[in-house]
Order: C-alpha cells, then structure tokens, then sequence
C-alpha cells in the first residue's frame, strides 16, 4: 500500500486522507509493508504530524512495515519530537468515561446526602449559638447589613409578591367560584379566599419567591464570598462569619417574610373581589365575608408560618453559601442547593404545621 | 512597513471609553518573542485585549498578517483571528472538561478531523507540554503552572502562528516561571510560532524577549522599543531606568 502526503498537510486535507486511508491501514498487518510517500509536504501542522505518530503507532501494533520517503525530513522531525513509545495507546480510550456505574453513583449520592445534612446540622447549631450570643451583646448584630438585606429582600420584592399575590386571588377566585354557583353559595368564595390566603397560600407563595430571589441570592453571595478568600480573611481577623455574614440575612428574611405574606394575602383578596364582582356579589357582601373569615387565629397562624418559612430560607440560603465549594461551577451549585433545599423544607414544614394545628384544633 | 511583520499597531488609542494609551504603533516581527511591559495600570493588558480582537480600539488600526482585526469586514477579521492562539491570565480552562477535552474544543469546532484524530492532535499538544500523563485530569486537579501550560497547549492546538500570552509567570513560583519560559522558547523554536506577552517579570523577560516595548500609564504612550538588554544598559528615560534598575536591585 502507498499513501502520498500533500503538499499541504493542514487539518482540513488531513481530515479527508484520514477517513479516507485508516480503514485501509487497520487492515495491514505482519508483513505488508506501508510506502508512505512525504517528499512532496511543504506545509505540515499538529493534523499532519498527527497523522505521520498515528501510522507509526499503527504499524508498532499491527507489526506492518513502513518504507518511508521523507526527502524534506518532515517525518524524521515529527518522529524526533513525539516519541511513538509514548503514544502506545489507542486516542479514543485516553478520555474517562464519565458515566460511572449506577450503583456507585446511588452510593456516592447517598454519602453525598448524608455529608450534606451533617453539615446543615452543624451550621443549625452554629447559627443557634450565634443567634443567642446576640441575646448577651446585641451591639454585635450587624445592623446596616441587617437592614441592607431587609431591603434587598423585601422591599425590592414588593412588586413581584404583589403581582403573584394578586393573580392567585384571581385564580383561586374563578376556580371555587365555578363550583361553589352550582350550589348558590358563591359568596363563600372570599371566605374561602380570606382563610386560604391567610392561613396557607400567602405564606407559602411567598417564601416560595423569597427562596428563588433571596435565599439564591443568598447562597450565591457568601459563595463568591468564599471562593474570593473573603471568609478565610473574616476568620483570621477573629469575626465569625455565621455572626458576620449569615444573621443578618437570617434575621432579615425571618423579619420580612411575615410583612411579604400580608402584602401577598392583601393583593390576592384584591384579585378575589374583582371576580366576584364580576359574577355579581357586591363588593361590600365580599368585605364582610372577608372580615369575618379573617380572625386573629388564622391571621396569627399565618404570621407564624410565614416567620419560619423565612427562617428556613435564610439558614438553608446562608449554608449553603458557607459549603460552596472553591471552583468555578460552586456557586452555581450553592445557588441551585440553596433553592432546592429550601422548597423541600418549607414543604415539610407546611405539612408539619398542618398536622399541628389539626391537633391542636386551631 | 517592515517586511516580516505579522502584528502591526498603528496610531492606536487604547482604552474602553477614554484612552489609556494614545497614538501607540508598533511592529511584531515573524518569528520573535515579543514582550509588552509597563508597571500595573498602564494599559498592557487592554492593548492586548485589542489585538486579539475582544475590544476595538478607540483610534487606529491593528493588522494580523495583513487583516485588520478591529475594523475589517467579518472574513477579514475571522481570517486574522484563526491565526493566533491566546492564554488568558487565569488560564481560563474550562472546569467541567478534561484537559484532553479543553484541547479538543477548538479542534471541534475549526476543523473537520474525525474524533481519534482530534484526541490525537490534542494529546501531541499536551506532550509538547509536558503534560501528556494528565490528558484525563480535570483543571482543578492541577497546580497553577500546570493550569498555564495546559492553556498553551490548547492556545496551540490549531497550530497557530502567533501565540498571544496575558502574563503567564503571574503567581508562579521562580521555577515554575522559569520552566514557563523554557517551554516558550521551544516553542518559538520547534513550532516556529510568534509569541506576544505581556508580563511585568523582568526575570522572564530577560530570559524570552527578542525585543520589548515599555508603556507608562503617566503619558499614556510607548516610551521605549528594543531588546531588553539595550533598554536595561541604555535607558532611553528615567521610567525605563526606574524599571530596570529594580531588576538590578532584585538580582
């Protein structure tokens, strides 16, 4: 067999002699002997040399020979420069196979799991350490930080809660109202309204946006914090940065969530009134029910969620913000586990309260 | 024009919105390690941005072999940017993909060669830098020094010929530097390739540079061209003085 190099052994012809001769080439074996025709390479790049290592690897491993023309000494300086003994092994096996197998991955994901809740429970007891430290030196509390995040958190989010807010009024309003015209008792709507928003909607979709806007946000912040040496310098200077960096975002979003959950229920009775007038209950039949609905329990009750929603968001936020871990993509992920773990526990949470309050019956 | 140029700066205003450098003009010759120094802040780095094409600069033209890279037509600029490779000050490797993978990408992307190939040529590249054996390694598990050479090799990997180098002794220890400095001039000398770096290491710079340049951030020009010995042993101003003299401090 006979292969003649262009003159031009750039990429681009490399790759059509490549795919053309290899079939040929993984055929030959002891004996054949391979004319490899270089005389004419004027202009040789990594394609080409890459091509003049990939015979000789070949013909090392299949034991054919090669009869070499290299008037120019294109193939004699490639040969000098990569040593063929160090390119043994077939290019295609080099890379790792990422997809590991499945029960390892379980496994890893499992101890992955476990490490991670270890240390939320760490972080739990560091942060319930700090918090009743401030009880003894309150001066201690960050407060233009503390304020900084209340701000960042809950003023700059009135506009979104109020929408949501509102459009889940609206929601919530057309889909019992359709039901509840069949039996005539439409004006149980805003009842329904009023104790579904007070007691469990508000809070719950609010801390669902706080999650996604703050408690990422959050994350993403002590993270790059992190990964910048900032927590590393707070430690050295003796300023723990649970007290310095996570309270005043724990205390700013447990502090805020409650005042978001009222704009929220607010805006979402808002959005009730105007189906319901729509469908011809008088607005001031829907206030009433409203009013009367809205007791000081289910009021309290859902301030009380609202609070702990917040607190989840704010802890769960902070630590994983304080575990980034120091490479490019860590933030990403802190962010992204800050959000999750957060969703998660204000789920269970909400179920926990629902099971406590049936209990208690309130 | 000088006949073997392949980078030339002409009356260029460096800067985003106003200029950190004015009326700078230079030429690279084929062939040479050519070294842009200047203490920090002096617009080093923002020249360099404009010559590999990531930011026009305010006034004047930059030509790669010919095309002008800032303010040609789209061929003209592709044609320009196909013939240099840049390593980025941090190396600028992409965490998720192997070192195998980070040397592949560009060859997936310019060229038609079937995937053992482009495994091939990207390991070919990682042994021209000695890091052949961590071919399967991710970034992360490798030392700073390693990161940079890991940059040049995938700088390289289209062969091209001019290599652009954003400080590459920057937080390396003296001997990973001076390794640094040996690998350049391999391959200035085996694979025939330009250098263009930008660096405040004199140590580097004695060891690599054909001839430098100098730029002072207080009259926001070029204040000095030649080698770097020259520079050192006739100062054409007190800057450049100033500059070399620390060297003689240090050494």
């Amino acid at each position: 067999m006979t292969l003649t190099l262009p003159e031009t052994c750039s990429a681009e012809r490399v790759a059509t002699v490549w795919r053309e001769v290899m079939p040929a080439v993984a055929a030959l074996g002891a004996g054949d002997t391979l004319t490899l025709d270089a005389s004419s390479v004027a202009v040789c790049d990594g394609a080409g040399e890459a091509l003049v290592v990939e015979l000789y690897r070949r013909s090392a491993q299949q034991g054919f020979a090669i009869a070499c023309q290299d008037a120019k000494g294109v193939v004699a300086r490639t040969l000098g420069l990569f040593k063929i003994a160090r390119f043994a092994e077939d290019p295609s096996t080099v890379n790792p196979i990422r997809n590991t197998h499945t029960s390892r991955q379980i496994g890893e994901a499992v101890l992955h799991i476990y490490g991670d809740l270890c240390e939320q429970l760490a972080f739990l007891g560091e942060a319930a350490v700090s918090s009743l430290s401030l009880l003894f030196r309150p001066g201690r509390l960050r407060l233009r930080d503390t304020l900084l995040h209340f701000e960042r958190a809950g003023i700059d989010a009135l506009p979104i809660i109020l929408l949501i807010g509102f459009l889940l009024g609206l929601i919530l309003a057309f889909m019992s109202a359709t039901s509840f015209r069949q039996f005539g008792v439409e004006v149980y709507v805003a009842d329904l309204i009023a104790i579904g928003l007070f007691r469990e909607l508000g809070p719950l979709i609010t801390a669902i946006i706080l999650a996604g806007r703050s408690g990422s946000a959050f994350a993403a912040e002590i993270g790059t914090m992190k990964v910048n040496e900032e927590i590393d310098a707070l430690t050295t200077f003796d300023l723990p940065p649970i007290a310095f960096l996570a309270l005043p975002r724990i205390i700013a979003a447990t502090l805020v969530m409650p005042i978001l959950s009222i704009f929220a229920v607010i805006a979402g009775l808002f959005g009730g009134v105007l189906v319901l007038v729509s469908i011809g209950v008088p607005a001031v039949t829907y206030w009433q029910h409203v009013i009367a609905a809205s007791t000081l329990s289910n009021i309290l009750l859902g301030l009380l969620k609202a609070a702990v929603f917040g607190l989840l968001v704010g802890l769960v936020g902070c630590s994983h913000g304080l575990q980034t871990s120091r490479t490019a993509d860590g933030v990403g992920r802190a962010a992204t586990a800050a959000v999750v773990g957060s969703l998660i526990l204000i789920t269970v949470s909400d179920g926990l309260f629902a099971v406590l309050f049936f209990l208690l019956e309130i | 024009m000088v006949e073997d140029a392949v980078i030339e700066v002409e009356n260029v205003d460096a800067g985003y919105e106003t200029p950190v450098l004015e009326n700078v003009s230079f030429t690279v010759r084929k062939g040479e390690v050519f070294v842009i120094l200047g203490g920090s802040g002096c617009g080093k780095s923002t020249l360099l941005k404009h010559m590999i094409g990531l930011n026009p600069p305010l006034k004047g033209a930059i030509r790669i072999m010919g095309d002008r890279i800032a303010d040609g037509p789209q061929a003209e600029r592709e044609r320009a940017m196909r013939r240099f490779g840049v390593t980025y000050q941090s190396g600028a490797l992409f965490g998720s993909m192997t070192l195998l993978e980070n040397v592949c990408l560009p060859l997936e992307s310019f060229t038609g060669l079937p995937r053992e190939a482009r495994y091939l040529v990207a390991e070919m590249k990682l042994e021209l830098v000695g890091l052949k054996d961590y071919a399967a390694f991710f970034p992360s598990d490798l030392s700073g020094g390693m990161k940079k050479r890991a940059a040049i090799a995938r700088a390289m990997a289209l062969d091209p010929a001019i290599l652009f180098l954003d400080e590459p002794s920057a937080g390396l220890d003296p001997v990973t530097s001076a390794g640094l400095d040996r690998l350049i001039l391999r391959l200035r000398d085996t694979q025939g390739v330009t250098v263009v770096m930008v660096t405040h290491e004199l140590a580097s710079i004695f060891a690599v540079a054909d001839r430098c340049i100098m730029l002072d951030k207080q009259t926001r020009s070029l204040i000095a061209e030649g080698p770097p010995a020259t520079l050192r042993d006739r100062p054409p101003n007190a800057t450049v003085r100033a500059f070399f003299n620390r060297e003689a401090e240090q050494t």
